[in-house]
């Protein structure tokens, strides 16, 4: 026999597992270790993106650097190009706390109520089972 | 009016019907645009350049995500490139990293902003992006449309600069890598550009929010008049004049396209039919799961279609019967479930 309720109830689940199959890969973790996971994929991706800009620039500039390259200030060069990584790298970093945050904190919410949903079906498959019985 | 509404609810209805191959369709299709508009205005390497191909990489995207169509559409580029100048190839794909890497990955979802962006430019509406996305998207819709502003006209500048390598007999590596970094530096239209699709944006996002009358058509006419004037008081200090009239009659036409879009998008965004499959220990259940209609449109004319509403909800109906599923008669009986104790709560 086809039992409409359960029926309803098994879509209703599919959907929400087909829509956003993501709120349950982050079901997975603890709030912290999705961060950490976050943050070093941003330190990893902000790291290569500004080496890539570092080259682009060095090479735009290669000309100057290959003819001023006994006196260049290098101690400064340095420090500047540190510099200007450490604030990037601050502000990226910040901002993937704020964001992912908030992204795992409205992933738990809609989470909540397929789990109220997935305890309706075990429900039915308790009840079933008692009238077996 | 009632006569487009009536239009609008035959649509949805024959869209409902027919989603499941509109849908591979209608993505063929733009993604045939999309490398056509590519091929048209850098298809240096003519074995790229040619109907088959474009056809059959348009084949391809159609049953595979838009991350995949912007991945494609980005090695096509390498490619006709590559054939210019490797130097060039080599800085455009290290532009395109640094853009992913750096704006795209937060905002996978508007990925498709970075395509659309150029292509729209090409067509003469680019100012469609930014006040749609300032009616259906958030203000961080700002990142892609700069990256997409970004890569148009880095895209215009490497095309001059393979413009001048095809003139020149020698290829001098160096004096073309800084003709593109030094014309990327100096182009205020740019920085201009950016600098107004993020207003707008943030505009017409602003207004649309707000608890008014009318907000989402006061946001669309505020978007396209300000998009008008902050241009025009831009292109005059950077003494552009021959793009006014363009300007002029290219945002009135973004403004109708958007006014289109969020004409069917309420009803549209909620009318997707879901196809689910799944099992229990008795059958295999495919499901089409029709959602009822439910139109929210925030207008008093709407009042009249509300009687039509009722026969087309009784067709939904029908229709949710005959897939088994029909939610309303049983959502009284969940209620009662949601009394039983929480498990949870016990703990």
């Amino acid at each position: 026999m086809l039992d409409n309720n359960k029926i309803s109830l098994m879509t209703k689940l599919a959907i929400y597992e087909k829509d956003e199959g993501e709120d349950i890969k982050l079901s997975k973790y603890f709030k912290m270790d999705y961060l950490r996971y976050q943050i070093i994929k941003s330190v990893v991706s902000v790291t290569v993106s500004y080496l890539i800009l570092l080259i682009i620039i060095a090479f735009y500039k290669s000309e100057y650097l290959i003819q001023e390259a006994v006196k260049l200030d290098y101690k400064a060069i340095g420090a500047k190009v540190l510099g200007i990584y450490i604030i990037l790298l601050t502000i990226y970093v910040f901002s993937s706390i704020v964001g992912y945050s908030l992204k795992f904190d409205s992933s738990r919410k809609r989470l909540f109520q397929y789990r109220k949903n997935l305890k309706q079906l075990r429900q039915y498959y308790i009840d079933e089972e008692n009238e077996l019985k | 009016m009632m006569s487009l509404l009536v239009l609008k609810e035959r649509l949805i209805t024959i869209y409902q019907k027919i989603e499941v191959y509109a849908k591979p369709v209608v993505r063929f299709f733009i993604s045939m645009l999309v490398f056509m508009v590519l091929n048209n205005s850098y298809g240096y390497d003519l074995r790229f350049n040619s109907l088959p191909i474009v056809l059959l990489l348009a084949a391809f995207c159609a049953f595979l995500p838009t991350p995949i169509m912007i991945i494609i559409a980005a090695l096509l580029s390498f490619i006709h490139f590559y054939f210019v100048s490797k130097i060039l190839s080599i800085l455009v794909i290290a532009v395109f990293l640094v853009i992913y890497l750096l704006f795209i990955r937060f905002t996978p979802k508007q990925g498709y902003v970075l395509i659309l962006m150029p292509i729209c430019f090409l067509l003469k509406i680019p100012y469609v992006i930014p006040i749609l996305l300032g009616i259906i998207g958030t203000p961080m819709a700002i990142i892609p449309v700069s990256c997409g502003v970004f890569l148009y006209f880095f895209i215009v500048i490497i095309k001059q600069a393979a413009q001048i390598t095809v003139s020149m007999t020698v290829e001098d590596t160096l004096q073309l890598y800084t003709f593109v970094i030094d014309s990327l530096k100096a182009n205020k239209e740019m920085i201009l550009t950016i600098a107004v699709f993020a207003i707008v944006l943030l505009l017409t996002y602003f207004i649309r929010t707000r608890k008014m009358d009318h907000a989402f058509d006061i946001a669309i006419v505020t978007g396209v008049v300000v998009n008008i004037f902050v241009f025009l008081i831009g292109d005059l200090r950077l003494d552009i004049q021959d793009k006014i009239l363009a300007l002029v009659v290219g945002s009135i036409v973004s403004g109708i396209i958007v006014y289109v879009v969020q004409f069917f998008r309420l009803t549209l965004d909620y009318t997707a039919v879901e196809y689910v499959q799944f099992q229990d220990d008795d059958y295999y259940y495919y499901v089409k799961a029709v959602p009822k209609m439910k139109i929210t449109v925030p207008q008093k004319n709407v009042t009249k279609i509300n009687e039509k509403k009722v026969s087309s909800n009784r067709m939904n109906v029908k229709e949710a019967v005959k897939n088994e599923l029909y939610d309303d008669e049983f959502e009284d009986k969940f209620d009662e479930f949601d009394d039983y104790p929480d498990e949870d709560k016990k703990r």
